[in-house]
């Protein structure tokens, strides 16, 4: 059992690397490999960078191409983890991190901040990001509180108020794109997922509750196990059922939240990269949610990588490319679990 | 059903029938006079192919023949009255040959100069063509540019309105040819001449000033960088390009494929452009959030201060105001050329006052 899964986490932790190279070495300018290894090698020792060297190579590595890596690995591990928690606590196969009304929340603040004129520079960069959060955590919170019933979170009730809300959510959005004719290209990206912002300054931004969310999430695998059996009897088996599921929804609705800010609305990597990770590994989730996370930035550091080469030099947005693979991906899963009905 | 029910209905049949005759008069043929259609001899009666009523004169003047940017040949019997303007470079370039007072109406962008901006809009042109409004103008002649749709055309055309359409022009050439059409069509030809000889100097004057300069700046033109990894650039072939070339510069949209394209930010860091012009400063750009952006602060122009806003009308409204545009851009391309010439004055201070520092 232990080298099976020790060989699980080399394999994703190594596709995962390979990935990161790849996004690295692609780009609208072509980097040579040499050049890049130099830098990369300058930048780790903390050497100087050869002087021979031009100097825009440096600033499109460690300035452009770097962060965004950064920036897709941190938000494909937020969809892949929450994904999976997700789907252990609905226990059902078709969860996907924007159930309970994130990612309409997310669009509504994003559209709102840049329908609503305020004066240029206002937040700077961050405004955008901050706003889709914010719409986000809300959105989630008051599913919450209109799921509560006599003290108890039942799924049911829990994914009802989150169709309910997402959809409220969505046709304010469509209605403040349509009155902002100027605004709305740029509110049509975010929610295809093309609008990743550029830079260091997101990616340390996003950090901290990144960090906060992904370490709910790893700490609650066993929790997820019991969670399996039902609630009834998770609650016999000594776990505080109720407890343990608002912790890690809320754990995965922030990852997701924070994720989804940043980088717009990208699809299918929550719902498609724990079913691989089941498929090939089995359902224990204290081994399911690591690696969905190693899976999940895999996925989306590959997504984007076509999204950048497909039709270049012109950048699709990834919820494109993420979408274009799911969907059929999805629709093979479901004909293959139709016989083995649950 | 009972007898009085059975009345109604009928009644109510018998008025419906009444009322459709009662509709609006029958519209004569919109359809433009057709290529092969001979011009009308001057002497003869003119032939008034237009559905709105114009006020026929007495004595006959000449008519005015002319074919428009998409082929159609269009007849006036006389120099146009009621003109709706749907574009802002149409409405600019009527009020600088002197027709101003023949135009009834523009679209909402026309705000150009400030008497165009007091005349009633027709509504935006983004959405859907305002038919109805243009319609209740009862123009006698409707302009447009190649922001109207060819679809467009034939609808006016459809609902009885002779249309003008005006490619933009590509060079200075085309801006005079355009001038001249519209002054054909206002019977404007003295001052549209006038017009077209001042323009011609003032490009001149730029050209001889040049003639011995040698080093040509390479300028970013940004349209829009609200992606800041991917800012919209003009690209080749475009009015700006062509216009920062004739300033003795050279564009970094150029080494794109398509006129209107998006440039990644590697591009831009890799070609590191001399100057930056923000054409996106009327939506509150600053240099100093240029500055901010990432992987830009390494950019020459950055690093040299040479972050400059700037005024898109100059240059993206192809209409008289393009010559000025020229000017200015000359002006910040080389200011030790320029900022001692008179012509600095009347360009718009707060775009040269930030080269020409006294």
């Amino acid at each position: 059992m232990k080298t099976r899964w020790g060989r699980a986490f080399w394999l994703s932790a190594g596709l995962l690397v390979l990935a990161i190279g790849l996004s690295v070495t692609v780009g609208a300018v072509p980097v040579p490999l040499p050049v890049l290894a130099r830098l990369l090698w300058a930048g780790l020792s903390g050497r100087a960078v050869p002087a021979s060297l031009p100097a825009y190579y440096h600033t499109i590595v460690f300035d452009l191409r770097l962060p965004h890596t950064v920036l897709m690995l941190l938000t494909g591990a937020a969809l892949g983890s929450s994904g999976a928690a997700y789907q252990g606590v609905f226990r059902n196969p078709l969860a996907d991190p924007y159930l309970l009304g994130i990612a309409s929340g997310a669009g509504l603040g994003a559209v709102l901040m840049l329908a609503i004129h305020r004066p240029a520079g206002w937040g700077g960069v961050l405004a955008l990001p901050v706003a889709a959060f914010v719409g986000a955590v809300l959105t989630v919170a008051l599913v919450y509180a209109l799921a509560q019933v006599e003290g108890r979170l039942p799924t049911t009730t829990l994914i009802l108020a989150g169709v309910a809300i997402g959809s409220l959510a969505s046709a304010l959005t469509s209605f403040l794109m349509l009155e902002s004719e100027g605004t709305l290209q740029r509110a049509i990206t975010y929610l295809m997922g093309g609008a990743p912002l550029s830079g260091w300054q997101p990616v340390l931004a996003m950090l901290p509750y990144w960090l906060v969310g992904q370490a709910g999430l790893l700490l609650s695998g066993h929790a997820l196990n019991v969670l399996q059996f039902g609630e009834e009897q998770a609650q016999h088996l000594g776990l505080n059922a109720r407890r343990a599921k608002a912790l890690i929804l809320a754990a995965a609705s922030l990852t997701t939240a924070v994720a989804v800010a940043f980088a717009g609305i990208i699809g299918f990597i929550g719902l498609v990269v724990p079913h691989v990770v089941r498929l090939l590994w089995g359902e224990d989730y204290r081994r399911e949610v690591p690696l969905s996370l190693l899976g999940g930035a895999t996925a989306l550091l590959l997504a984007d990588l076509l999204a950048r080469t497909l039709l270049a030099p012109r950048v699709l947005p990834v919820g494109i490319v993420t979408a274009l693979f799911g969907a059929p991906f999805f629709l093979w899963v479901l004909r293959r679990a139709r016989p083995t009905a649950t | 059903m009972s007898r009085k029910l059975f009345l109604f209905l009928q009644v109510v049949l018998v008025a419906a029938l009444a009322l459709s005759a009662c509709g609006p008069a029958a519209t004569p043929t919109p359809t433009p006079v057709p290529p092969t259609a001979t011009p009308v001899p001057p002497t003869a009666t003119p032939v008034p192919p237009t559905a709105t009523p114009t006020p026929s004169p007495t004595p006959t003047p000449q008519p005015i023949v002319l074919t428009d940017g998409l082929g159609n040949e269009i007849t006036l019997p006389k120099p146009a009255q009621r003109i709706v303007a749907l574009a802002p470079s149409i409405t600019e370039s009527l009020f600088a040959i002197g027709a101003g007072k023949q135009v009834v109406a523009r679209d909402d962008n026309s705000k150009y100069p400030p008497e165009a901006a007091a005349l009633p809009s027709v509504g935006a042109l983004w959405n859907s063509l305002p038919l109805e409004a243009i319609v209740a103008q009862q123009p006698d002649l409707v302009v447009v540019a190649a922001i109207t749709s060819p679809d467009d055309v034939k609808k006016m055309q459809d609902a009885g309105l002779t249309v003008f359409w005006q490619a933009n022009p590509k060079n200075f050439d085309d801006l005079y040819k355009n001038l001249n059409d519209l002054a054909k069509l206002t019977g404007h030809e003295k001052e549209a001449a006038k017009l077209i000889a001042q323009l011609q100097e003032r490009v001149q004057a730029v050209k001889d000033a040049l003639a011995d300069v040698q080093d040509e700046p390479l300028v970013f033109y940004e349209l829009d960088a609200t992606d800041p990894s991917k800012p919209w650039t003009s690209g080749p072939g475009t009015f700006v390009s062509r216009t920062i070339q004739l300033a003795k510069g050279r564009n970094v949209g150029d080494v794109l494929d398509k006129p209107w394209a998006q440039i990644s930010t590697e591009e831009l860091v890799k070609s590191n452009p001399d100057m930056i012009l923000l054409a996106d400063a009327p939506y509150g750009v600053t240099p100093e959030a240029v500055a901010a952006r990432a992987g830009w602060d390494k950019i020459k122009a950055v690093q040299d201060g040479k972050v400059y806003p700037f005024d898109p009308n100059l240059l993206s409204v192809p209409g008289p105001r393009l010559v000025e545009g020229l000017e200015t851009l000359a002006v910040m391309l080389h200011p030790d050329v320029f900022c001692a010439q008179p012509l600095v004055n009347h360009l718009e201070q707060n775009l040269v006052g930030a080269v020409c520092k006294p």
